[in-house]
């Protein structure tokens, strides 16, 4: 198994009452807390933390270590390891509410953080990424704007994006399907940071794309680009979602033939 | 739907002109106390339409209904002009040029669209009511002749033509009808080939396209061909990370562009334990198998590299999931499995991806051991 | 020199004797504005598709003003900033300076696209009207053969408009298509490097479907149209049952004023249509697609929807390839050639299976309403299931993304409903049409259900029925089905409320009498009771 062994049960434990999942959660707690006291070789608490981290690691003890484990060292079939998968990961899974896990199904879904509050959510994902860091290292996203400027930026990011993101996000940025339920998410909530931290960590079944493939000024190209698609209004009127030939084909249907044969009753119509 | 006999009951005195039956006499229609519509009537009986209903709307001119419909039907023609003059003066006068954002030049089209279509159907609508509700109604029948001509006709007809066949007298000069036969096939060739033949291009011509691309050394003096990126820079092991994939073209002038649109390769950098997987695997096909002089088969380390051309149709099957190491093709939903020699395990794909055989040369960037060792992309009838 | 007076009230007639002096119209033009047309809304299902290639026609022509046609690779520097100094094709180029440096050309572009959509609707709702109601039967036969025709080079003409733009979503169409004519067996490598002038994409394709898309398949559609009109000018329109209508005659209105003037008007609500959905929707947004790169796709690529039948049966297919004696027979072939060819023969000699079958060869000129044929109207529903089932796979990711199904799910479900879908649609269709004859019937002859309950003097309830026509000793009535719509309702005999007029709102005020005119109740004596029973018995 690699050392992001998330890959999750295809079981379809779905429709689960969030009651009964806490239940469960709250019982393999406490078989994980007994798991990782057994070895008791990584139990001890590790003095090099900093301050943040050591915030970090309250918060991470509280509310993480039920899936990952003491020392974020993972749980077997209930959550990986978090070793060395680096704070921007923790920061693309909790910012984008798709940690703390729900369910357990086929791929985690955006929903609303842990933290309702912004500011709350930032400074708890950046201390549980910091002590994360600290642990096991790994990709950070870099402080500081993550836009491009300069004269071509938006084309250079455009070709980038269309070679590495649509295939699987396609062009409109707007997801598409994957196999077996899987799909790659629609980036309409994306922030800059997590579609850096995404491209860095390769969260789930996306693949990673390392500094050395796209480099952090390709990154902020790519993100401009990103963010500059969906601010942009479509110039030709409604874009239907942009999704393409599907939508404008059920709007011929729904809106244009139904307007004709409406006409047409009315013309023949004796009156 | 009403009927024939509903509406005439309803015109009893509206028309009495309207109720003589077809068969009469032509009438003189010179007769100056004829009136215009009888003449059109008789017009129309001698095409065989009898105009069985004819009535006015309003029975009664200038009434009430009928002044509300005129100035409906006023209305809407008025609305045609104002948005016509709309749509001329947006047309004309807005600013349209693109701007990125929310601003009014977004407005143009959609302005545009509005404006030419209420012109469009107001004037429409106008017509329609004018139709309708002014027009007089009118219920017409016309006489239709069943089956084929009169039997005068088709034997005339037939007469005519067994005559042509009689003067020409095809059947009894074997002689000419030979020598035409003769003298047209060529022609008839000729008709064909002419705008055909000019396409035909012999698709194993010259170096065999469809069966080589341009990672085959022979675009490259010889050399093993490297991977590059798009900008035609190479690829070192570093550069792509465990979990990632990467497209790469062949190191060739223009090997990035459509002219090599065979080519595109997906690089992938699987995580250890999955490139064990894949490795154990290589062995079940013979090409990708490790061979003595090459123990690392078709991969390098935990790199492997096929074809972005998918064998289904050809669009790039590039969705890869890295964690269940499958690959989906977003046109028809193939999927192969990576680690496993890229077999087709769902979907309309019946091959697998062809895999490029891949080292490091030695300053360090991917090169192609060879080209592809199977026709990459779609199957064709003469490949076994 | 004496001036000459001009009387302007007699031009028109002058004019006219000089024209008809030098082209002898007169007796030919009356005819033609004397022709007589019957009126029913479907009857004008066609026009949508004549008006909409019509107005391809328009648009079109302003759009080659702009579009060049070239596979010339060029670097953008037009007004959208987000493409500029990318380097594409100059077709795409020049789409992109159509869409966004021409005044009104994303106007325009899209015009031409949404009235595509709306040709192909337009046609294949005018053939199911066709197909249901009959009306491909002798003497028509041809002029349904030319329609098919029409369907299926539109379809053509849509497809190699869709790829000119060299758009990424246009181009990966493209390669399909090169995909699917290399799955032809024996020639079809050969017929690949014929089309695109080398091995996929080479420079030529775009320029040659250009010539296609721009000359030959619209010279063709224009005859082809000018047949199918001509024809049915010549054989007259077909008409609906009715009182006064009988195979020999046509009854409607005279061409000119009312039909052209109806006509007139629905071409401009046609274009209104389009325009409207023009200005309000936006359709093929290529600068989102980028230019065409071997490399790049898009997840949820798909074909206009008129296509999206192929695509799907693409999808659906199994992976079952033929190899032998060294050669393969590549899947492909079978959804994308066989399918496609059967879909166009089947319905072509259709006419000729169904007047073989029922041994028929008389001239039909009056419809059949669909309930009265169930066997083809199952038929046709069956036809609709397949192809619903098909252009439902085609966009099979977009619904599984949408609607969170697994991807691999609605494969399946479309491949299990391909199979189960048509049968089921035949069945339940030949039992609705079954069951609404058996209601025409029971109407006619036991009248209108009034919603009057009756006690009988035993103390039994029963309905009042209302006949339709004069009764027979048993209360029956005695009309014959005329294959027309039997009035089911009270107010559609004029009672209660009549048949109120007008389209938007009531141009007549209803009738006060509670029953009107028309007839009175059935008695409630021996004879209601006799009914009553009749309605019991065991059919």
């Amino acid at each position: 198994m690699s050392t992001r062994s998330g890959r999750v049960p295809r079981g379809r434990a779905r429709r689960r009452v969030g009651t009964v999942v806490r239940l469960i959660a709250a019982l393999i707690l406490a078989g994980g807390l007994y798991a990782a006291f057994a070895p008791g070789v990584y139990a001890e608490e590790d003095p090099q933390l900093s301050q943040a981290a050591k915030d970090g690691k309250a918060i991470f003890d509280n509310t993480c270590v039920s899936c990952h484990g003491r020392n974020a060292q993972g749980v077997t079939d209930r959550g990986p390891s978090l070793i060395g998968v680096g704070s921007a990961s923790v920061e693309f899974q909790v910012t984008s509410g798709r940690m703390p896990l729900a369910r357990q199904e086929a791929q985690a879904e955006r929903k609303p953080p842990y933290w309702s509050d912004p500011e709350e959510l930032d400074q708890n994902a950046r201390l549980l990424g910091q002590y994360i860091q600290e642990l096991g290292g790994g990709p950070q996203v870099p402080d500081g704007n993550l836009r491009a400027e300069g004269g071509n930026t938006l084309a250079r990011g455009g070709e980038l994006f269309r070679v590495n993101c649509s295939s699987c996000h396609a062009f409109s940025a707007g997801g598409g399907a994957l196999s077996s339920g899987k799909f790659a998410p629609s980036m309409a909530a994306a922030t800059d940071r997590q579609i850096y931290a995404a491209m860095l960590s390769g969260p789930q079944n996306m693949p990673v794309f390392g500094d050395n493939q796209l480099t952090p000024d390709e990154k902020r190209e790519i993100i401009t680009y990103i963010q500059n698609l969906k601010e942009d209004k479509d110039p030709g009127g409604w874009g239907l979602g942009r999704i393409g030939p599907v939508t404008e084909g059920l709007a011929i249907f729904v809106v244009g033939v139904v307007a004709v044969v409406f006409a047409a009753l009315w013309i023949a119509g004796k009156s | 739907m009403s009927t024939i006999g509903s509406e005439r009951s309803h015109t009893a005195g509206a028309g009495d002109t309207a109720h003589h039956s077809g068969g009469q006499p032509d009438i003189d229609v010179h007769d100056p106390s004829l009136s215009r519509f009888e003449l059109v009537r008789e017009g129309a009986r001698r095409d065989g339409v009898e105009i069985v209903h004819y009535a006015p709307r309003f029975p009664i001119p200038g009434t009430k209904a009928e002044r509300r419909i005129e100035r409906t039907i006023a209305l809407l023609f008025l609305l045609t002009g104002v948005a016509g003059l709309a749509f001329v003066v947006i047309f004309v006068a807005m600013r349209f040029a693109y701007t990125p954002g929310t601003n009014s030049a977004k407005l143009f089209t959609p302005l545009l669209g509005v404006t030419f279509g209420v012109a469009l159907l107001t004037l429409g609508a106008g017509i329609i009511m004018w139709a309708k509700k002014l027009l007089p109604e009118e219920v017409a029948v016309e006489k239709r002749h069943l089956g084929g001509s009169p039997p005068d006709d088709k034997k005339i007809m037939g007469a005519q033509l067994g005559h042509i066949a009689e003067e020409t007298a095809i059947s009894r000069r074997p002689l000419l009808k030979g020598a035409l036969l003769l003298g047209l096939a060529p022609v008839g060739v000729a008709a064909v080939v002419l705008p055909i033949a000019p396409l035909i291009k012999d698709p194993h011509g010259r170096g065999d396209p469809l069966l080589h691309t341009g990672f085959d050394p022979e675009y490259n003096n010889g050399n093993p061909v490297r991977l590059v990126r798009e900008d035609g820079t190479g690829i070192r092991p570093d550069d792509v990370s465990a979990g990632g994939q990467m497209t790469v073209y062949p190191g060739i002038p223009h090997g990035a562009t459509n002219f090599w649109a065979d080519s595109p390769t997906l690089l992938i950098h699987l995580r250890e334990a999955d490139a064990a997987v894949a490795r154990s695997n290589l062995a079940r096909i013979p090409l990708n198998a490790p061979t003595p002089d090459n123990p690392d088969g078709g991969m390098w380390q935990n790199f492997i590299a096929y074809s972005k051309i998918c064998t289904h149709l050809g669009c790039p099957a590039s969705l890869y999931e890295q964690q269940t190491n499958r690959l989906l093709c977003p046109c028809h939903q193939s999927q192969f499995l990576i680690t496993d020699n890229a077999k087709p395990i769902f979907g309309p794909a019946t091959r697998r991806l062809p895999m490029l055989p891949i080292t490091v040369d030695d300053d360090g960037f991917f090169v192609a051991r060879s080209d592809y060792q199977v026709p990459i992309g779609p199957a064709f009838w003469e490949r076994s | 020199m004496r001036k000459r007076k001009f009387d302007l009230n007699a031009l028109p007639a002058a004019a006219g004797n000089e024209i008809d002096d030098r082209l002898h119209a007169a007796t030919p033009l009356r005819k033609l504005m004397n022709k007589v047309f019957p009126d029913h809304w479907s009857f004008l299902l066609g026009e949508v598709a004549l008006w909409s290639f019509v107005i391809l026609l328009l648009t079109g022509t302003f759009l080659t003003l702009f579009f060049d046609p070239s596979m010339e690779e060029t670097v953008y520097n037009g007004s959208y900033t987000p493409l500029r100094g990318v380097s594409m094709s100059r077709a795409f180029a020049s789409s992109l300076d159509i869409s966004f440096d021409v005044r009104g050309g994303l106007f325009m572009r899209q015009m031409h696209h949404w009235a595509a959509l709306l040709f192909v609707a337009g046609i294949i709702v005018h053939m199911f009207r066709t197909f249901f109601t009959g009306a491909f039967r002798k003497p028509r036969e041809l002029n349904w053969i030319v329609g098919l025709l029409l369907f299926w080079i539109a379809i053509f003409e849509g497809l190699f408009g869709y790829s000119l733009p060299d758009d990424a979503l246009s181009g990966t169409g493209l390669r399909i298509m090169n995909a699917i004519v290399l799955s032809i067996p024996v020639i079809g490598s050969w017929i690949a490097f014929a089309g695109f002038g080398s091995e996929f994409p080479g420079t030529e394709i775009i320029p040659r479907f250009y010539t296609l898309h721009i000359l030959l398949l619209p010279a063709l559609l224009v005859g082809l149209v000018t047949v199918h009109l001509v024809l049915l000018l010549l054989q007259k329109h077909a008409q609906w049952p009715g009182p006064g209508r009988t195979n020999y005659n046509v009854v409607g209105e005279r061409m000119v004023p009312r039909y052209a003037s109806k006509m007139g008007a629905f071409f401009l609500i046609n274009f209104a249509v389009i325009a409207i959905m023009s200005g309000l929707f936006q359709i093929n947004p290529i600068w989102i697609f980028g230019p065409y790169k071997a490399a790049v796709v898009s997840a949820g690529s798909q074909p206009d929807w008129y296509v999206m039948f192929l695509d799907g049966s693409a999808r659906l297919f199994p992976a079952w390839e033929i190899r032998a004696f060294g050669y393969t027979l590549p899947p492909i072939f079978w959804p994308a050639v066989v399918l496609p060819g059967i879909l166009t023969v089947l319905p072509m000699i259709y006419p000729f299976i169904e007047a073989r079958r029922l041994k028929d060869r008389r001239v039909h000129n009056l419809l059949q309403r669909p309930r009265d044929v169930p066997n083809r109207t199952a038929l046709g529903v069956m036809a609709i299931a397949f192809y619903v089932v098909l252009v439902l796979s085609g966009g099979n990711d977009i619904i599984a993304d949408q609607f969170s199904i697994s991807l691999n799910a609605t494969t399946w479900a479309g491949r299990i409903g391909l199979l189960l879908g048509p049968p089921i649609a035949y069945w339940v269709t030949y039992r609705i049409c079954l069951g609404l004859q058996q209601h025409d019937r029971e109407v006619l002859v036991h009248g209108v259900e009034t919603g009057i309950i009756r006690r009988l003097p035993d103390g039994r309830f029963m309905e009042v029925h209302q006949p339709l026509g004069p009764t027979d000793e048993h209360g029956h009535g005695q009309l014959e089905y005329a294959g027309w719509a039997v009035p089911k309702k009270m107010n559609r005999l004029g009672a209660l409320v009549p048949t109120v007029k007008g389209f938007f709102f009531p141009v007549e005020r209803p009738s006060r009498t509670p029953i009107g005119n028309g007839g009175r109740p059935v008695s409630t004596g021996p004879q209601g009771q006799r009914e009553l029973e009749e309605a019991e018995r065991p059919r």
